[in-house]
């Protein structure tokens, strides 16, 4: 009598954890294979095809291998030379808290050896131990989960608390059979975005300034008028591709280029160096109109 | 992003160029230069502002003999360092009477 109780206390508690996503907090990885599947984005794509495919071509896709120069930087100089302080996981989280946010879970061995990577693959490009290291990292980046949890609620963390782990959070928090989900208004906002795109002080306090954008997104564009969200403009028509200034047709869209080009006649005698005193003198004015139809203060970082 | 005006004589020969940059200078907490995101705590706004037009105008003077020059403007962009592309370009010929 007293194990069939306990066997359906252990039942009940089980359909618990199912019906909340796997609440509990997950352990620290050792490895990059075990951190990609405490946070696994693999079966996202089985559902969400299309939002998939414009990711894979984003660069939130390869937001550590492209900013490899950076990063390596920031270890061999910033921290080594000019910090005199040694890699650690708080310290490595400074660029991929935003790079690579699933970081968050490796262990403190994992995140010096991710930062150990990142020197090897950008200061032995092109060589075996580079490429092998380079290919490591491309599993990292800012992938579904990054901001459909592990970020989700870190620009209302008073209100909204930690993320439930396993559970994916959207603007709408339409359940699915997938998973569970949880609404998320925020992630509609352009300060989502800004916690990363923009000034990011990391938990100590130290200030990292990769750009600037919404800084002129608040200060300037708001100030002036401006009511559209980062949302509005960078994922119209494109979705998870997110196209920005690395993009030509995006960068078109958000300048203005009026040129104006008038030519006379100057009075002789006075422009000094030409050929005859005496005569007219050829001259143009050229005025452009360069327009920042953006949202954001153009160019940044 | 750097605004291109030149204008060349018929043969090519450039006969009037200028530049302008629009950028920003990230500078650190001494108000040195700093490529570094770690480095960088402000910075010096030389960009374009949101929902702003800027103008920019060139006044030229050539030879008394010029006859006919080109001129173009081109607006580039570079997105990291040294790569640049040409997001808007403007050509227009120019005919003078000469004396």
């Amino acid at each position: 009598m007293k194990i069939k109780a306990t066997l359906a206390l252990f039942a009940i508690g089980l359909l618990g954890l199912s019906q909340v996503g796997m609440a509990a907090k997950p352990k620290e990885a050792d490895t990059i294979d075990e951190l990609l599947k405490i946070h696994d984005n693999s079966s996202c794509k089985e559902c969400h095809s299309e939002a998939h495919e414009q990711w894979s071509k984003s660069w939130h896709a390869k937001a550590v291998i492209s900013s490899l120069k950076g990063m390596r930087n920031f270890i061999k100089v910033g921290l080594e030379k000019e910090w005199n302080t040694p890699l650690t996981k708080i310290q490595l989280l400074k660029c991929l808290d935003c790079h690579a946010p699933i970081v968050n879970f490796a262990s403190e061995k994992l995140a010096k050896e991710i930062g150990g990577l990142i020197v090897t693959a950008f200061e032995k490009k092109g060589t075996r131990a580079g490429d092998a290291a380079k290919k490591e990292l491309a599993k990292l980046n800012v992938g579904c989960t990054s901001c459909h949890n592990i970020k989700a609620t870190t620009v209302a963390k008073g209100l909204r608390g930690e993320p439930e782990y396993g559970v994916v959070y959207g603007p709408n928090g339409n359940d699915s059979d997938g998973h569970e989900s949880i609404e998320s208004v925020e992630m509609g906002r352009s300060l989502f975005c800004m916690q990363c795109h923009g000034i990011y002080t990391a938990p100590d306090g130290e200030k990292i300034q990769c750009n600037t954008l919404s800084g002129s997104y608040q200060d300037a564009y708001i100030n002036l008028g401006g009511s559209q969200t980062c949302q509005d403009c960078h994922m119209k028509d494109t979705g998870h591709f997110f196209p920005g200034g690395h993009d030509l047709a995006t960068v078109k869209k958000g300048l203005g280029f009026n040129v104006q080009i008038t030519d006379y006649r100057h009075l002789p005698g006075k422009v000094p160096g030409v050929k005859n005193k005496k005569a007219w003198v050829p001259s143009v004015l050229v005025t452009a109109f360069i327009e920042n139809k953006t949202g954001h203060r153009v160019p940044d970082g | 992003m750097v605004l291109d005006v030149t204008a060349k004589d018929t043969k090519g020969k450039v006969l009037f160029a200028e530049k302008k940059t629009y950028f920003e200078i990230g500078v650190d907490t001494d108000r040195d230069m700093r490529y570094g995101a770690w480095q960088i705590k402000e910075i010096i706004d030389l960009t374009l502002p949101p929902l702003q037009t800027q103008k920019e105008q060139y006044l030229m003077h050539f030879d008394t003999d010029t006859d006919e020059v080109e001129i173009e403007a081109k607006l580039w962009y570079y997105i990291s360092g040294g790569k640049g592309d040409v997001v808007y370009s403007v050509k227009k010929k120019m005919e003078f009477e000469t004396d």
